[in-house]
């Protein structure tokens, strides 16, 4: 004899399978899973795991990369001479003013233009377009092209400075001004990332929020601190993650405007070390050690941050 | 976006076990297989002084005589060090080329660690003749009596001036500067005051500086080193630095990225620069210019520029090929379509005699400069610069250091420190 059923609330108790038929159901499932996963897997093995422990063990090593002869294990003693060389540290402190200056430079810019451009103006559109198109242009094409920019003897900045009697600064000489022009490349070509992130995410606001605060006649700046930017949060989260480890990576734009110089070492970062120390001195163990403590450094920061975020969640 | 402790957990178990695999793993020699290739001869070029299309001409015509062996160029590069660089990628990745052009701050590291293969008994097996290279030249590729590469985009540094900047100054339109101290003493402050121009553009540490300057400090009884002996710490070699910084802050040398660009647009009356920028210059230059020796007591400068060589990793077939080829892209008729295209120096002796060489060098007297600057005042590099890995970058480095106004001594001093270490570290061990 069956349960009596309330009229109405027929359905509202869940279906119960047989439960072999449930277990051929979820072996199913699981085997349609490791099918779409597995290929992944095995790229990011093959393609990213696998060179990140070749990486660490070459680390360890004495390795001339153009020798036959076989490389010598050296312990630490790549990490060693990395610690004590000063060199070391001034070029982490640029790496770290340049990180800082390009995270921050094409966040606040990003997200000022995308303010600018979520109005109503005529030809907002191509501007954005125009404002984008740098992110999808190679570095090193942009690295040319900005040469014609700040050469001191013939590019742009000259030519303006000179029309009101100033003396360009010497970009390509000066330590101070060629990071200065590296950075500020940088975040030309990186604006437009941040830009159309940042715009997405302002088309999504709420809009009852905003319609509130003109109702209380919200200040312009206080809305826009007090309602516009905590609900950006997880887009600037979002962003300052993505734009500080693709920063970590420039390569491009300054093997081409300066390659590392001037005075050898004034616009190398930790990745440009890497390449200098692995291709131009030949030594691909202490190239590995450096790129090693690079990695470390940006899985601490990234921790870190997903830490500080979960926090305020 | 969500770490769990789990994952930080795994990430830090990774990296603990990627450096427990490291000591039980094996590194870092190339592949001993030889590399049969596709059939088709790869020469790996930056094509020096824009020789791209004279490089693609020599290589249609190579094609058309050897249709069994064709040869393809590539690029390898917008300089010498970033073809070295792909090479270095390519020995410990494979897909090695069967020609490349080898600096010469490169090929010394190249053949020092076999990654280049001797020719000797390549051109003995082979019947090719190389009496008639440039001995000087062919010598420079020399290592334990075997030779590692031939000439081919040889060069050295000239002094290039515009004509109406010296006559304006009332200097002599046919030699240059005979001393650094004349040069300093009358040639700097007379193009100074009659032009309002530096006398002399000069590029950076990042563009070879220290290829260009290496005559002044001999000129000065200085040197970057007597063999592996270092001499930046010598009395000579820091007066010669001094030089070089006192110049720049008169005004009479400028230091550039680009000094062929700044010439070229008329920003200095004079141009330190390789012989190989002379192709180049006779298109962009805002004038006529003359070329002249750099100063002396002689020798007051050395030679530079590439050769040719052949990896050590390629099949005996390839090399056998690869010599060939060599051999034909450097033969006399060649040398001279290619010298007189880029203004890089004849690398065959004979190239000189043929009657169209001599035609256009009477034709081309800022080309016979180089060729006689060769015999007269050149001598072979220090091995500071080409021997030690990275020490022409090093070099370069602390010459800008010396430019933007630091201390000759201290940061001689640490230059020194730092090319003993690797001399001591990679090659003194391996001599």
């Amino acid at each position: 004899m069956t349960a009596p059923t309330i009229p109405g609330l027929e359905n509202s108790q869940p279906l119960r399978e047989p439960p072999q038929r449930k277990a051929k159901k979820s072996l199913k499932r699981l085997f349609l899973a490791a099918i779409l996963v597995i290929p992944n897997i095995i790229l990011l093995i093959v393609f990213t795991y696998r060179p990140l422990i070749d990486n660490i063990r070459l680390s360890f090593y004495n390795w001339n990369i153009s020798s036959t002869r076989a490389a010598k294990f050296i312990g630490f003693d790549n990490y060693i001479e990395w610690a004590t060389d000063p060199t070391s540290w001034a070029i982490v402190w640029q790496t770290i003013i340049f990180t800082f200056v390009a995270v921050a430079g094409s966040m606040v810019l990003g997200l000022g233009l995308a303010l600018l451009l979520d109005r109503n103006l005529k030809g907002r559109n191509l501007v954005r377009s125009l404002v984008f198109a740098p992110y999808v242009i190679s570095g090193a094409a942009i690295g040319v092209a900005f040469q014609f920019v700040f050469d001191p003897g013939y590019g742009l900045i000259q030519d303006l400075l000179g029309r009101i009697g100033i003396e360009s600064p010497q970009f390509y000489t000066d330590p101070h001004w060629a990071l200065f022009m590296i950075t500020a490349t940088y975040v030309w070509k990186n604006l437009g990332y941040t830009f159309v992130i940042y715009l997405a995410a302002l088309q999504g606001l709420r809009k009852d929020l905003d319609e509130a605060a003109e109702i209380d006649r919200t200040p312009r700046a206080r809305k826009f601190f007090r309602v516009t930017l905590p609900q950006l949060r997880p887009t600037t989260f979002f962003l300052s993650i993505t734009v500080l480890l693709n920063s970590f990576q420039v390569f491009d734009i300054i093997n081409v405007m300066t390659g590392g110089g001037p005075l050898e070492t004034s616009t190398t970062t930790m990745v440009y070390q890497v390449y200098q120390e692995t291709f131009v001195n030949s030594r691909a163990g202490y190239g590995a050690a450096v790129a090693t403590i690079m990695f470390l450094a940006v899985l601490v920061i990234t921790v870190v941050q997903v830490r500080m975020q979960d926090k305020e969640q | 976006m969500n770490i769990s402790r789990r994952c930080i957990l795994s990430l830090a178990g990774l990296t603990i076990s990627t450096a427990a695999l490291s000591a039980c793993a094996g590194t870092g020699s190339s592949s001993s297989s030889e590399d049969k290739g596709n059939g088709t001869l790869q020469f790996w070029s930056n094509h020096p002084g824009s020789s791209r299309d004279i490089e693609q001409k020599l290589i249609d015509k190579w094609n058309k005589d050897n249709p069994d062996t064709p040869a393809q160029l590539i690029d390898g590069g917008a300089n010498y060090e970033e073809l070295g660089q792909k090479f270095n990628a390519a020995l410990s990745g494979g897909d090695l080329p069967d020609v490349i052009v080898a600096s010469d701050v490169t090929w010394f590291n190249f053949a020092f660690t076999e990654a280049t293969t001797p020719l000797d008994d390549l051109w003995k097996d082979n019947n090719i003749d190389t009496s008639t290279y440039v001995k000087t030249l062919l010598e420079d590729y020399k290592y334990e009596d075997k030779h590692y590469g031939v000439p081919y985009s040889r060069s050295t540094p000239l002094m290039y001036w515009y004509v109406e900047d010296l006559k304006k100054a009332g200097l002599p339109t046919d030699r240059g500067p005979e001393t650094w101290d004349e040069f300093l003493n009358e040639w700097g402050p007379k193009l100074k005051e009659a032009t309002g121009k530096p006398a002399l553009a000069v590029a950076d540490g990042s563009n070879y500086l220290d290829w260009y300057f290496e005559g002044a400090f001999w000129t000065f009884g200085g040197a970057y080193s007597d063999e592996w002996d270092l001499k930046f710490t010598d009395p000579k070699t820091i007066e010669a630095g001094k030089f070089l910084q006192k110049i720049v802050d008169e005004g009479f040398v400028k230091v550039v990225k680009d000094s062929a660009n700044e010439f070229g647009i008329g920003n200095t009356a004079g141009l330190l620069e390789s012989t190989g920028s002379l192709g180049g210059l006779k298109e962009s230059a805002k004038g006529d210019f003359v070329t002249s020796y750099l100063p002396g007591p002689k020798p007051g400068t050395t030679t530079g520029g590439a050769g040719l060589a052949i990896p050590a990793g390629i099949s005996d077939e390839r090399k056998k090929v690869a010599v060939k080829f060599i051999d034909f892209i450097t033969n006399t008729e060649n040398t001279i379509t290619f010298t007189q295209e880029t203004g890089y120096m004849p690398v065959r002796t004979d190239a000189a005699d043929n009657p169209e060489q001599k035609k256009y060098m009477k034709e081309n007297p800022n080309a016979t400069t180089a060729i006689k600057q060769l015999e007269e005042n050149t001598k072979s590099q220090d091995y500071a610069r080409v021997f030690v890995n990275g020490g022409g970058q090093k070099i370069g480095g602390a010459l800008d250091k010396i430019v933007a106004g630091q201390d000759v001594e201290e940061t001689f001093k640490a230059l020194q420190e730092d090319l003993q270490k690797v001399i001591d570290r990679d090659i003194k061990p391996n001599l």
